[in-house]
């Protein structure tokens, strides 16, 4: 895989010699609380470079944006600006120096227009009266956007804006402050294919004025598409920096990784039993339409797609927390109406979400309390709560899934993210559900725990359970699922059929980025296999 | 398709309020007697200038995200010394500038125990309510306190031929939507009472924000104190009980969403106006005035859930 | 790795924090103690049984909305409709009554706009998603407002003996005040209520972390409805007894007594924000507040010196649970 070189989004590779330095990390970590987040690192970012920065979860990548963009303060090593020290104390600091961020989940102000959002934190222009010169601030605004080939109402409340366009009054943010390295955390996960496309538009016509971009991604298929070097990191430290054109996507993912899949995820062979689940034509309005296919007992399902392809929801519609609009579920061949999520526990479906601290648990809260909540009616008696039920059920899973902790009573905050992450799991299974719907169950989970909850989904598979699990780590799905159902923009664009799933084409389908690319598979998605 | 501008201003929070004004005050000078009259509506806007100011104060609380409860016991506590001073000197400004004194020290004791103390604002100043109230009962409580004449000129003089309590809202309002359009402490109120998060994020100081906004209400109560007191002419020590809903009521009438962020510099204006209208309207149909509390509640229910509405269709569109 | 040992992985699962209830409740016990002990001093024969127990008059009403209180408080929510809410039901009672109905349907009539004035609160919170602050204070203008409306701002006040012995008698030797009993069983049953069934779980699930309970199969709106209900409930139980106290009903009665309430509640524990607080940190809160204030008066402490307290309290409440929440980090 060698980087497209189309006319339209080139990518203009400065000669070898030019090579300004815009910013550079030496020797950086950051601990939390004893633990390295991420160490030693050097990292060189090139004046009008794409510079991908690439890592499974929990490799560090974050921490090392959060230093470059004046969050964290390194424990160790520094940073430089133009051969100069800084101290990056605040964002604001950052900022100053011209380092900018657009972070995933953008962080702007709802209420106010466009043109305010540009404008808050900073010296606004006045006229010669002492007013605000809200002309000049227009014409500022206009000027920031046209740069960025983006037409659309400044007067009005971001709020009203699609997720692209918020996302460009960020980038117009980062260059009114004229800055030099800019940082793209994750920008196409919201994007439709087009949007992508532009934003890579945009890029390009940034780094051919000299503006570094330090760009985050899972997608490797665009890395490949628009990044000039790639820097590869793992368990906090630094892999690899090199030339793309030098690496193909398996040295990439190898790198990544760290170790052959299989390591990970022993797949104890089993035989699909009958129906559990099914959804015919399920769809709700707005989020996503004419979603269909089958669980069966025993059987683990992947279900992928870009962030907000409406895998999750399609999810939550199942669990009943936003149910569909139209279509119809059908448990053990029977239709069924799943109007609120106690309904859906009380059919023996359980959703775990992929928020953990916001939708899974009450981090405050105590280990067995947080294990027992959503099964309180099966340790109670006329209400009442028996809290030697409680404690067996919790003691039981502790021992099950080995959840490291001094004592039950913990609050779940104590815990390390995999260890929340089993609680999590274990208040799912507490109301011994038949239908296991997984919301990226390893986010934000180290290595060694990621394979233990691998492990107890095989264990759930074998135990008969069907299993759905929504993962944006294809390799994940690759190798734990028996079949891979694929979303793009609400809708399903592909089913794939294990064991050798063929990760391009459920790339194609998934993203569409490869689309021209993989011409034949990608133009009729939903025919792939 | 209507012009930008004319979506852009059906959008404004007041929009909906300010319609909602046009629509009964036409009918009122349809049905009622005695509305439609210059010295009625005049009557209507001078009773309402103590409301409309503190309201434009507590209005600036509100959009940053607070809340300040304590206005019913401060603005008692601002009247008394106001007419307490305008008993002890013949200057015309003195008792002005003790009210805006203690409404500044409140306002600030205010924003100490909610910023730096990180009491909930809603706790706070409830406890300041309480608390203000117990002292001006403890200092007033031998009967009534008498505005002497001389200190009564913000309550029934007039400036230039108008009523001073109407020049009062008319200046206090230019006055803050000075502040709102064009200082950066305006703006900043907006943004951090719209995203906290993102406020500190881009370096704004959203305690001091806040803080300001506490001092604000301060002084306003200070300054309605003024016309306040000129106005009933008598302080009673219970003076001023359950003003806080009625500013409550107008700021929220007005299109300011409770929740901080949104909202305009006019809104308390035509909340307050529209609180004055429904009540002037009930004293003309010689609708007991039992039934008032009961309008005032049943239309701040009514204003919330449109607002509530309004914003999720608007969420929901986007 | 796998080994099902206790051995912590990370420094910050070696020590679980200690239970802040626990050490807060008992330091509220010690401080009742310590007031009690103080007013001893000042007011001669202010421990004696008899005194004590005749106090409680002053506080039955206030302390049994403080119980209703703690389930709303610790849910995230606010009543500050209480106190209207109280007059409304006991001038309902009171109108009713005087209309020619037998007072025992009366009382139910009372019991039931109790109950429909919280559920209204819970809908509009629940149901329309509406910010329980503004709520209620909107509710509490319309129920304070129809009380007047419905009163015509007249009292009823010729109510039968066997009723206002509820508020006016004593039993075990003139030594327990009648309506005593009624805040105990009321606080035991609310301390069960909250601190032992699925509806109690649920509520501070709520109240930490609504998504999350919502995601847990919880449906929040309908614990919601039921826990505003529940202190309309509260609030009419009350209203009874207030009625029975004074012998009267009428429309401006316990103006301003929501806030004595959630000055107990805040006072006894309660995170102002939701998911933190007992009952029996509320009765202390209840204990504390009520005693201090009807002590300093006994200590010939004029009555205003009151609201000074409890407001003073109510910040100091708030001030030591943050910080208390601040220290063990």
């Amino acid at each position: 895989m060698t980087p497209t070189v189309d006319q339209d989004r080139t990518v203009t590779y400065p000669p070898e010699t030019a090579v300004t330095v815009a910013c550079r990390l030496v020797g950086a970590g950051k601990r939390f609380g004893g633990i390295w987040a991420c160490r030693n690192v050097d990292l060189e970012i090139r004046a009008g470079e794409v510079h991908a920065v690439m890592g499974e979860n929990g490799a560090g990548k974050s921490t090392l944006m959060k230093m470059l963009h004046g969050i964290h303060l390194p424990d160790e090593g520094h940073v430089e600006l133009a051969g100069r020290i800084v101290s990056l104390t605040s964002p604001r600091v950052a900022e100053a120096e011209g380092i900018a961020m657009v972070p995933q989940e953008l962080d702007l102000f709802p209420d106010l227009s466009v043109v305010e959002n540009l404008f808050v934190g900073r010296v606004r222009p006045r006229t010669r009266f002492g007013t605000f010169d809200w002309a000049t601030m227009r014409r500022q605004a206009a000027t920031a956007f046209g740069r960025l080939n983006a037409t659309f109402d400044i007067d009005a409340p971001v709020r009203s804006l699609s997720g692209a366009n918020a996302q460009m009054v960020e980038i117009a943010r980062a260059l009114m402050h004229d800055a030099k390295v800019v940082i793209l955390d994750e920008p196409t996960a919201a994007l439709t294919e087009r949007e992508a496309q532009r934003l890579f538009g945009i890029i390009g016509e940034l780094t051919r004025r000299g503006v570094a971009i330090v760009y985050i991604s899972h997608r490797l298929d665009e890395v490949f598409q628009i990044a000039e070097r790639i820097t590869v990191l793992r368990d906090g430290e630094r892999i690899h920096t090199g030339r793309t054109r030098d690496l193909d996507m398996p040295r990439l993912i190898q790198m990544m990784v760290g170790r052959p899949l299989s390591k990970l995820f022993h797949r104890t062979p089993h035989t699909p039993g009958e129906a559990l689940l099914e959804v015919q034509g399920l769809g709700r309005t707005g989020t996503f339409e004419d979603i269909s296919f089958t669980l069966r007992r025993g059987e683990i399902v992947g279900l992928s797609g870009l962030i907000g392809a409406g895998r999750s929801e399609v999810a939550q519609a199942i669990f009943g927390i936003a149910p569909a609009t139209h279509g119809s579920i059908l448990i053990a061949g029977r239709p069924t109406l799943i109007p609120n999520s106690s309904s859906a526990i009380a059919r023996g479906i359980i959703y775990v979400p992929e928020e953990r601290r916001s939708q899974g648990l009450v981090l405050d809260y105590p280990i067995d309390w947080n294990i027992s909540f959503s099964g309180l009616n099966r340790i109670s008696r006329f209400g009442f709560v028996s809290r030697r039920r409680e404690r067996e059920i919790a003691e039981r899973f502790r021992a099950l899934f080995a959840i490291r902790s001094s004592s039950l009573k913990a609050p779940v905050l104590s815990l390390s993210g995999g260890n929340q992450q089993k609680v999590l799991l274990a208040k799912a299974l507490v109301v011994e559900p038949e239908i296991i719907l997984l919301d990226e169950p390893t986010r934000g989970v180290d290595v060694g725990a990621k394979a233990e909850i691998y492990r107890i989904i095989d264990d759930l598979a074998a135990a008969g359970k069907a299993v759905l699990v929504v993962s944006s780590e294809m390799n994940e799905l690759l190798s734990m699922s028996d079949r891979i159902l694929v979303m793009h923009q609400g809708r399903l664009t592909g089913t794939f059929t294990g064991p050798d799933f063929s990760p391009d084409a459920i790339g194609a389908a998934a993203a569409g980025v490869l689309a021209e690319q993989a011409e034949d598979s990608a133009l009729h998605p939903g025919s792939v296999h | 398709m209507n012009a930008p501008w004319i979506d852009r201003a059906l959008k404004r929070p007041e929009a909906a309020p300010i319609a909602f004004l046009v629509v009964i005050s036409l009918l009122l000078a349809l049905t009622t007697p005695g509305f439609w009259s210059s010295a009625n509506l005049l009557n209507i806007i001078s009773q309402v200038a103590v409301v409309g100011i503190v309201s434009l104060a507590l209005n600036q609380v509100i959009l940053s995200g607070e809340i300040d409860v304590s206005i019913g016991s401060l603005l008692a506590a601002c009247a008394f010394t106001y007419a307490s001073v305008g008993h002890l000197t013949i200057h015309p400004l003195l008792p002005l500038l003790a009210a805006l004194g203690v409404g500044l020290g409140v306002g600030a004791l205010n924003g100490v125990i909610v910023t730096v103390g990180r009491v909930p604002s809603i706790i706070a100043t409830l406890g300041m309510l309480l608390g203000l109230r117990g002292v001006v009962l403890l200092i007033g409580a031998n009967g009534v306190l008498l505005v002497p004449d001389g200190a009564r000129a913000f309550g029934l003089g007039s400036i230039a031929g108008l009523r001073a309590p109407i020049v009062g809202l008319v200046v206090v309002f230019a006055i803050f939507d000075l502040i709102n359009r064009n200082t950066e402490w305006g703006r900043d109120i907006l943004a951090v009472g719209s995203n906290r998060r993102a406020a500190d994020a881009v370096g704004l100081r959203a305690s001091f924000v806040k803080f300001r906004c506490f001092l604000a209400t301060g002084l306003g109560c200070g300054l309605a104190s003024a016309i306040f007191a000129g106005q009933i002419g008598e302080i009673q020590a219970t003076a001023a009980t359950g003003f806080e809903l009625q500013c409550i009521a107008a700021v929220v009438l007005g299109g300011t969403s409770i929740t901080g962020g949104r909202g305009s510099t006019l809104a308390p204006v035509i909340g307050a106006v529209l609180v004055g209208v429904i009540l002037n309207a009930l004293t003309l149909n010689s609708v007991p005035g039992t039934f008032e509390q009961l309008v005032l509640g049943l239309l701040i229910l009514l204003a919330i859930s449109v607002d509530a509405v309004r914003f999720r269709a608007s969420r929901r569109l986007s | 790795m796998s080994q099902p040992t206790t051995r912590s992985t990370a420094p910050a699962e070696a020590s679980p924090r200690p239970r802040f209830a626990f050490t807060r409740t008992h330091g509220l016990a010690l401080l009742l103690v310590i007031e009690l002990a103080g007013l001893g001093v000042l007011v001669p024969g202010y421990l004696e049984p008899g005194s004590l127990l005749d106090t409680s008059r002053t506080f039955i009403e206030t302390g049994i909305l403080a119980l209703g209180m703690t389930f709303v408080i610790v849910s995230g929510g606010i009543d500050l409709s209480v106190a209207s809410l109280l007059a409304l039901v006991s001038v309902v009672m009171g109108l009713s009554y005087q209309a020619g109905l037998p007072l025992p349907a009366a009382m139910f009539l009372g019991i039931m706009t109790g109950i429909a004035g919280g559920l209204v609160n819970g809908a509009a919170v629940a149901y329309l998603g509406l910010h329980p602050f503004v709520v209620t204070l909107a509710t509490m203008a319309i129920y304070r407002g129809a009380a007047y409306a419905i009163s015509n701002a007249a009292a009823v006040s010729d109510f039968p003996p066997w009723f206002t012995s509820i508020g006016q008698s004593y039993f075990a030797g003139g030594l327990v005040p009648a309506q005593l009993p009624v805040l105990v069983v009321a606080a035991l049953a609310c301390w069960l209520l909250l601190d032992r069934t699925t509806f109690g779980r649920r509520v501070y699930g709520i109240g930490a972390n609504e998504l999350a309970t919502r995601f847990s199969g919880v449906p929040v709106e309908r614990v919601k409805l039921a826990i505003y209900g529940l202190m309309g409930c509260l609030v009419a139980v009350a209203a009874m007894i207030q009625t029975a106290r004074v012998s009267t009903a009428r429309a401006n009665a316990s103006i301003g007594l929501e806030l004595p309430v959630i000055a107990m509640v805040v006072l006894g524990g309660t995170k102002i924000t939701g998911g933190a607080g007992t009952i029996p940190g509320t009765v202390l809160g209840v204990l504390v507040l009520a005693y201090l204030q009807d002590g300093l008066v006994s200590a010939g402490v004029r009555n205003d010196w009151g609201l000074v307290i409890v407001g003073a309290f109510l910040i100091l409440g708030v001030l030591a649970n943050e910080l208390f929440r601040r220290a063990p980090r």
